[in-house]
C-alpha cells in the first residue's frame, strides 16, 4: 500500500456513546462543520495509527436508514456513495435488539464493517451478558466489546478496523428475509443491476419495495422504469399479508435482530434494580418529576448567574485595565476612539458575556444531556410544548436559548421537520438570553425589585406561549408527535461534554464576534460624525410619544441590536450615571426592559436565522419582533398604572 | 376511551392501556385504503414508528403515562421509548391479560 490515508465512519443509534468513542479516537484533532448543503452537523477528526492517517467521520445518531430525517439521508448517502474504507457500528450492549436492527441495515449497504459493542459495563449492571464471539460468528464481522468512557477496547477496535480494511473484504448482509420477500428483492435487484445506479442493487431493491421516495426519485432521474415494477411487487405483498410491504420488511428485519439478540444474550434479572433505573422512575414520576425538574433548572440558573456575575466583573476589570495602554499607544484622538471604543470594547464585552455565562451554561446543559436527564425533561414537557405545536424535544433548544440565542437557533436542528425547526427557532429568539438577563436583573431587578424582574420572566413565558401558539396555527402542516428513546442514565464523559461546550463556544465566536466588531465600529463612527442625536430625534415619536421614554433610549436600543446588554451599558454612558433611578421612573424601567427583551434578536441571532432559514424568514421574524416589542411596551405603559391603581 | 374495553373487543389504541398493561400491536396508523400519503398516519409517520420497533406483532408494555394527557413511556424490544399521546392513539393493540 502506497496510499496511507484512510476514512472511517462511526455510525450508530443516539446515546450509545458514539461521541465518546469519537473523542477517544481523535482526541484534540477534530473539527465540526456542516454536511455540504445540509443543516446537519458533521464532526470530523484525524488520528495516526500504524502508519496510516485515518480520517474519522462521526455520523449523526440515528435509528434507521430510511428518509424520515435529513440525518438518516445524509448518513446513508455518505456510506453508500462516498464509500468510507470502513464503518464502525457502535452498539449499546444493553439495548441489543434495537441496535442490531440498525446494524442489519448498515450491512445491507455492503460496506466493510466492525462493531463496537459498547457500554458492556452498563449491560452487566442490568444483568445482560453478551457472547460477543457468537455475535461475531453470526454477523460475520469483528465485534469488539468496549467501555468507551474508560477507553477500554478502543485500541483493539482500531486494530480490528485496520485489519478489516487491509483484507478489503465485505461481508454479505447477515439477514435473509422470508422467501416471499426475498423472491421480490431478487427480481428487483436483477433489474437494478442493469442500470448504473450509485447504490448497491440489493439495497436499492429493498428500498424501492419499502416505498422509499428518495430512491424512487433518484432512480427515475436516471431514466429507469423500475419504480412501477417495485410498486406492483409491493402491492402483491400487501395483498398476501394485509400489511404494507414496508411494514413487512421492517418487521422481518426486527425479527431477525431480535432472534440474533436472543441467541447471544443471557439475561439474569437483578434482584435490586440498578441505580439508573430508580433514578429514571423518580425523575419521570407523575408528581415528583415536575418539582425535581423545576429545582434542577433553578439550581442550574442560580449557580450559573452567581458564578457569571462574579467572573464577569473580574474579567471586565482586568480587560478594561488595558485602556491606558491603548491611550499611551494611540493617543486620545479619533484613532484611539475607533480602535478602543469600536473594536476592543466590542471584543471585551463579547468575552465578558461568553466566558462567564455561556461557557458554564453549556457545560452544565451538556452534562445533563449526556447523563440522559434532558430526554426526561422532554418527556415531562411534551404536553406543554404541544400547545405551541412542538413536541417535548423542542424544550432543549428553548433551554439553550437562556444561554445564548445563537446556538439555540442552530440547536433547533434536532426537530424533525423544517416547519418545526422554524417554529422552535422563532420561539427561542424570544427567550431572554444571558445578555438580556443582565438587563433584566441590572435594571428592573436592581432598581424596581427582584419580584418585578421575575414577573418579567413570567410575562415573557406567557408571550412566548401566545406567539408560539399563533405561529403554530398560522404555519401550514401537521405537528409531529414525540417519539424518542429514553436511554438509561449514565455517568457523563467530562471530556466529551467539554468538547461539545467548546464547539458551541466556537460557533458563538465565529458568528457573533465579527458582527459585534463591525457593528461597534459603525456605531462608533456614527457617534463621531454626530449622527446619533438626529437618529434619536427621528425615533422620538416611538420612544417618547408611544413608549414614554427619554429620547436617548432610541440610541441605546440601536446599540442593543449588536448585543442586548449594550442597551444598558450605553444607557449608563448617555445618562452619565449608573444610578438609573435618577433618570428613569420604575415604570419607564419596566417598559424599557420589556422592549429590550422582546425587540429583534441581536445581530448574531439574525445571522444564525439567516444561516438556517434564509433571508426572508429571518427578516420577517426580526421585523415582526421589533413591531411587537414596541406594541407591548406602549400597552404596558398605559395599562400597568391602571392595574396597580 | 373506556368504550372499547367494555364491549369486550380486545383491540384498542395503545393510549387506552393502563399503566403496567401490555398488548400485541395489530396495526400502526394503517389507513386500509393503501396509498402513501404523507399526512396524519401517512408513510413517514408509520415508517418512523416501525423503525423504532413498533411493528405489527410486537409486544409493548405501557410503563406509565405522563399527566395532563401527556406522552406514554412504553417498553418495547428491551428498550424504553417516550411516545406522544397522538401517536399512541394511532397504534392498535390486542391487550394481553
Amino acid at each position: 500500500m502506497t496510499e496511507k490515508k484512510l476514512t472511517i465512519a462511526l455510525a450508530g443509534n443516539a446515546n450509545v456513546g458514539k461521541s465518546v468513542i469519537f473523542n477517544q479516537l481523535t482526541g484534540l484533532h477534530q473539527h465540526i462543520g456542516n454536511w455540504p448543503g445540509k443543516t446537519v452537523e458533521k464532526a470530523e477528526g484525524t488520528l495516526h495509527f500504524k502508519g496510516y492517517t485515518i480520517d474519522v467521520i462521526d455520523l449523526p445518531g440515528i435509528y434507521s436508514l430510511s428518509t424520515f430525517s435529513i440525518e438518516e439521508l445524509v448518513s446513508r448517502e455518505y456510506i453508500a456513495v462516498e464509500r468510507p474504507n470502513l464503518v464502525i457500528n457502535i452498539v449499546d450492549a444493553s439495548v441489543l435488539e434495537r441496535n442490531l436492527f440498525f446494524t442489519l441495515q448498515l450491512m445491507e449497504l455492503e460496506t466493510p464493517m466492525v462493531m463496537a459493542l459498547n457500554q458492556i459495563d452498563m449491560a452487566e449492571k442490568k444483568g445482560i451478558r453478551i457472547d460477543h464471539e457468537k455475535l461475531q460468528r453470526i454477523l460475520g464481522i469483528p465485534v469488539v466489546p468496549t467501555v468507551a468512557i474508560k477507553g477500554t477496547g478502543v485500541y483493539e477496535l482500531l486494530e480490528r478496523s485496520v485489519e478489516v480494511i487491509e483484507k478489503g473484504a465485505i461481508n454479505p448482509p447477515a439477514i435473509k428475509y422470508g422467501e416471499e420477500v426475498e423472491e421480490r428483492i431478487r427480481k428487483m435487484a436483477k433489474l437494478i443491476e442493469k442500470i448504473p445506479f450509485r447504490y448497491p442493487a440489493r439495497w436499492a431493491a429493498i428500498k424501492l419495495l419499502e416505498g422509499d421516495e428518495q430512491v424512487q426519485k433518484e432512480i427515475r432521474e436516471i431514466g429507469s422504469e423500475n419504480p412501477p415494477t417495485a410498486e406492483r411487487l409491493a402491492k402483491e405483498m400487501e395483498e398476501i399479508h394485509g400489511h404494507s410491504c414496508s411494514a413487512i420488511i421492517t418487521s422481518e428485519r426486527y425479527e431477525a435482530a431480535g432472534k440474533i439478540a436472543r441467541e447471544v444474550q443471557q439475561i439474569v434479572p437483578k434482584i435490586r434494580p440498578p441505580v439508573s433505573e430508580t433514578l429514571h422512575t423518580i425523575t419521570t414520576h407523575k408528581i415528583l418529576g415536575y418539582p425535581i425538574m423545576v429545582l434542577v433548572v433553578l439550581a442550574m440558573f442560580q449557580s450559573i448567574f452567581t458564578f457569571g456575575n462574579y467572573a464577569s466583573e473580574l474579567l471586565s476589570n482586568l480587560l478594561y485595565g488595558w485602556e491606558p495602554l491603548f491611550q499611551g499607544l494611540l493617543g486620545t484622538g479619533i484613532v484611539k476612539e475607533l480602535v478602543w471604543g469600536g473594536v476592543v470594547e466590542g471584543i471585551i464585552a463579547g468575552v465578558t458575556v461568553a466566558l462567564p455565562y455561556i461557557v458554564p451554561f453549556y457545560f452544565i446543559l451538556y452534562l445533563l444531556e449526556d447523563s440522559g436527564y434532558l430526554s426526561r425533561i422532554a418527556f415531562l414537557m411534551d404536553t406543554l410544548m404541544h400547545k405551541i405545536g412542538l413536541h417535548g424535544k423542542a424544550f432543549i433548544p428553548v433551554m439553550l436559548g437562556y444561554g445564548c440565542n445563537v446556538p439555540a437557533c442552530l440547536g433547533c436542528r434536532i426537530m424533525e421537520t423544517e416547519r418545526e425547526r422554524l417554529l422552535a427557532a422563532f420561539v427561542t429568539t424570544l427567550i431572554p438570553c444571558a445578555a438580556r438577563t443582565v438587563i433584566i436583573l441590572g435594571l428592573v431587578g436592581a432598581f424596581v425589585g427582584i419580584q418585578w424582574a421575575l414577573a418579567l420572566y413570567i410575562i415573557d413565558l406567557l408571550i412566548i406561549f401566545l406567539l408560539g401558539r399563533m405561529a403554530f396555527k398560522a404555519l401550514p402542516g401537521e405537528p409531529t408527535a414525540l417519539i424518542m428513546e429514553m436511554s438509561d442514565y449514565r455517568l457523563p464523559h467530562l471530556k466529551t461534554v467539554g468538547k461539545q461546550t467548546w464547539f458551541r463556544l466556537e460557533e458563538f465566536i465565529k458568528i457573533s464576534f465579527p458582527l459585534i466588531v463591525v457593528g461597534s465600529l459603525v456605531i462608533k463612527l456614527m457617534e463621531i460624525l454626530n449622527l446619533l442625536e438626529p437618529i434619536a430625534n427621528v425615533l422620538s415619536p416611538v420612544t417618547v410619544t408611544w413608549l414614554g421614554l427619554p429620547a436617548i433610549t432610541g440610541i441605546t436600543l440601536i446599540f442593543g441590536v449588536l448585543r442586548k446588554e449594550l442597551t444598558l451599558i450605553t444607557l449608563a454612558t448617555l445618562l452619565g450615571t449608573t444610578d438609573f433611578a435618577q433618570a428613569l421612573t420604575p415604570l419607564q424601567m419596566i417598559v424599557f426592559t420589556l422592549v429590550a427583551m422582546l425587540y429583534i434578536p441581536c445581530v448574531a441571532t439574525i445571522a444564525a436565522l439567516v444561516k438556517e432559514f434564509g433571508w426572508k424568514k429571518a427578516t420577517f421574524i426580526s421585523v415582526f419582533e421589533i413591531i411587537f416589542a414596541i406594541f407591548v411596551g406602549g400597552i404596558t405603559l398605559r395599562l400597568l398604572p391602571l392595574l396597580l391603581g | 376511551m373506556e368504550g372499547p374495553r367494555e364491549t369486550g373487543k380486545s383491540e384498542l389504541p395503545l393510549a387506552a392501556l393502563r399503566d403496567g398493561e401490555s398488548g400485541i400491536i395489530t396495526s400502526v396508523g394503517e389507513n386500509h385504503g393503501g396509498g402513501h400519503g404523507r399526512g396524519r398516519g401517512g408513510w413517514g409517520f408509520k415508517k418512523r414508528l416501525m423503525d423504532m420497533g413498533l411493528t405489527p406483532g410486537t409486544r409493548v408494555t405501557v410503563v406509565k403515562s405522563a399527566p395532563f394527557h401527556g406522552p406514554l413511556e412504553v417498553s418495547v424490544r428491551g428498550s424504553r421509548l417516550a411516545l406522544g399521546r397522538g401517536m399512541a392513539e394511532r397504534i392498535f393493540v390486542e391487550i394481553i391479560k
